[in-house]
């Protein structure tokens, strides 16, 4: 069942590679966030401990429904709703976004040979992350490179299921509530930028270079 | 108890209060106390070199978190006596809310890094050093404009995403003692003791993750980027804390893996990588503050150089190893009195361009003085303490036969003092365009002065006659990476 939801995962990934629009990245932190909290879910099936639902149930209020209602919030509050296209839509990111997928995939499979690790959770993870990167090389607007930093997060937390390393639940939750504020933090300082600076349209920090 | 109480029960006391009360003096009064009572704990810790936490909890205080938590509280408060001044004289209306917010960040950034300080596990630093970077939004962000929006945006992103690396490598020195210890609790401690007995494959992956997303936030390059625009674009105080005590919080959580790999067959492949990324650092930093035409940016690329040089140290280790800890102490002194007096120059000329800074002497004497002491305080002239780390460093070099990086080291320390000696000297001597500058407020000594010029002459006795209190804990510190000298 773990495989049939990083595959879901990996799906999402696939999914983001062909929108533009800002509402679809929120979804798609929707639905990862409900895919990472039922990872956690199932492992209490097998494992009877209730932290597993503990962080399942921080996993499932922070990331997907804290997170993303903040992401819309400042969608709305900076009017970007409508015509919300972080750029035109490109063919060569949809390629790309494969070849990471595929990479991935491949990787995991090598690095299964010498030493214990699950290839399809371990797969996604590293897809994930590396999606999460390339989203934010390929989109220069703000809320975009946030949304691929949640990528990035979703997939280490997938990461840890996929090499077997558990982490005492106390540091889950400590770390989800790190990644909110965080997410907070730089949606504040959106919200300045647009506030302060109406003439930025988000993608315009390059000021400060030597 | 009162130990712990002075470590942390009295700074999230001070935040609370800073945000509670609107007199700033008060919240003034409270910071310096609470930073006052933080520094005689840290100094009893470092020559005690007692832990004052029981055994077993996730917290405790080794030598080598003592000898941090010294330079954490020195430098804050330093920062803390130089704040009234500052806040004074940035007037309107604009900057009311950053006032506000200033002491309750600078009491929160206090707690933060004592957190990354105390905490003995793996897992829970990765989460408390994310609150480091927190504390300093309201700080960076203080003149409102749009470039320290920027710096606050690349900081925060840039930082966020090289602790992201970090949890991988946390992940992976998991791994690493999977069926040797109980890697689940990921204790310092216990790690270290297995540390023979870990997966090397593992535990290489994960020393390359750490360095690479812990070099985010000491700002080694080639992650330096977000560390060098936060600090040139944040207010003089924040700046001299971000130089002068981050970093070194960032440079032990380092450490602290390091402490594991240092115990295996790896270690030679973290200390080339060390090495690699401290000359590297140094190499950035001699191109760019050649280049430079922002003193603040210069500063902040001069930090990248003396990161370099401890990265360099660690990495060499024996003798280095203690040029690399003395020379975090004495870099945060001398980041103090350059940020302060650099804050004053900025008040005076309302530039941060070098171009801009003519005069200096006829115009600001006692800073020019503090200033000009200061910049041979940082390239290393005898008799101030750079100079004697860098010559501990050097020693390193020698007995390790690394005459490739001892060669490399000179030549890059000879482009940087040129460099730097450039553009220090003509700010001190550049005449005015007009051929006679009204100079209209004499500058008179003040508090910044006194504690510029204590900053950079604190550090001669220290190094030339090597006190026990601190040498003996060094040597601890050394003992437990298994250096003996």
């Amino acid at each position: 069942m773990i495989n049939v939801l990083t595959i879901l995962f990996c799906l999402t990934l696939i999914y983001l590679a062909v929108t533009t629009r800002l509402s679809a990245y929120v979804l798609i932190l929707v639905l990862q966030g409900a895919l990472v909290a039922g990872v956690h879910a199932l492992a209490f099936f097998s494992d009877f401990s209730w932290s597993h639902l503990i962080v399942a149930a921080a996993v499932l209020l922070v990331r997907t429904l804290l997170i993303p209602a903040y992401i819309v919030k400042i969608i709305r509050q900076l009017d970007m709703g409508h015509g919300d296209r972080t750029r035109r839509y490109h063919p060569g990111f949809l390629v790309q976004m494969a070849g990471v997928v595929v990479g991935a995939f491949l990787i995991s499979h090598q690095l299964s040979r010498f030493t214990p690790v699950n290839v399809i959770p371990f797969g996604a993870a590293v897809a994930g992350i590396a999606a999460g990167g390339l989203l934010i090389v390929r989109r220069r607007l703000l809320l975009a490179h946030v949304v691929g930093f949640l990528i990035i997060e979703n997939g280490l937390f997938l990461l840890g299921i996929g090499v077997q390393a558990q982490m005492p639940w106390m540091i889950e939750v400590a770390g989800l509530l790190d990644l909110f504020v965080l997410v907070f933090l730089m949606g504040i300082a959106i919200n300045q930028l647009k506030s302060h600076f109406p003439e930025a349209d988000g993608a315009e920090l390059t000021a400060l270079q030597d | 108890m009162i130990t712990i109480f002075a470590l942390l029960v009295l700074p999230p006391i001070a935040t609370v209060f800073a945000i509670w009360s609107s007199s700033a003096r008060a919240n003034q009064r409270v910071t310096l106390l609470a930073g006052i009572a933080h520094l005689l704990a840290s100094l009893h810790c470092l020559v005690s070199q007692e832990n004052p936490f029981p055994s077993g909890w996730w917290l405790a205080v080794d030598p080598l978190g003592g000898f941090f938590l010294t330079i954490l509280s020195h430098t804050f408060v330093l920062v803390v006596l130089y704040s009234p001044s500052f806040l004074q004289r940035t007037q309107g209306a604009e900057y009311d809310h950053s006032k506000r917010l200033f002491y309750p960040a600078l009491n929160f950034y206090l707690l933060a890094n004592t957190l990354v300080l105390v905490v003995q596990q793996f897992a829970m630093l990765w989460v408390v050093l994310e609150l480091t970077t927190f504390s300093l939004v309201p700080l960076i962000f203080f003149y409102r404009t749009k470039d320290s929006l920027e710096a606050v945006w690349k900081y925060l992103f840039l930082v966020s995403l090289g602790l992201v690396f970090v949890f991988v490598g946390v992940l992976f020195l998991g791994i690493s003692a999977r069926g040797v210890s109980d890697y689940t609790a990921f204790i310092v401690s216990r790690m270290t003791e297995a540390a023979p007995q870990l997966n090397p494959l593992w535990l290489k992956a994960s020393f390359i993750f750490v360095l690479v997303g812990l070099s985010a936030k000491i700002g080694l390059a080639p992650m330096h980027p977000g560390d060098v625009d936060a600090t040139s674009n944040a207010p003089a105080p924040v700046a001299a804390l971000m130089a002068g005590s981050l970093r070194s919080t960032a440079v032990l959580v380092l450490l602290r893996f390091y402490q594991v790999v240092g115990r295996t067959d790896i270690q030679p492949f973290a200390q080339k990588l060390l090495i690699f990324a401290g000359l590297l650092s140094i190499a950035v930093s001699a191109i760019y503050i050649w280049r430079n035409r922002n003193y603040k940016r210069l500063l902040a690329y001069s930090s990248v150089e003396h990161l370099g040089i401890i990265a360099l140290g660690v990495g060499i280790g024996g003798v280095a190893l203690l040029g690399a800890l003395l020379h975090l102490l004495f870099n945060s002194f001398g980041k103090a009195a350059l940020f302060f007096m650099a804050g004053n120059i900025h008040r005076s000329y309302g530039s941060r361009e070098i171009e801009a800074i003519t005069d200096l002497q006829r115009r600001l004497p006692w800073s020019a003085f503090v200033w000009g002491l200061a910049f041979l305080y940082i390239v290393g002239t005898p008799p101030f303490g750079i100079f004697f780390s860098e010559l501990f460093v050097l020693r390193g070099m020698i007995h390790a036969a690394d005459w490739l990086s001892l060669s490399l080291f000179l030549a890059l320390l000879m482009v940087i003092f040129i460099g730097m000696s450039r553009a220090m000297l003509r700010m001190l001597h550049a005449p005015s365009a007009n051929s006679a500058p009204a100079v209209v407020d004499r500058e008179r000594l003040n508090l910044s002065h006194a504690l510029g010029f204590y900053a950079v002459a604190a550090s001669v006795p220290l190094a030339i006659f090597q006190p026990p209190a601190l040498f003996d804990s060094l040597h601890a510190i050394l003992a437990a990476f298994g250096v003996k000298l």
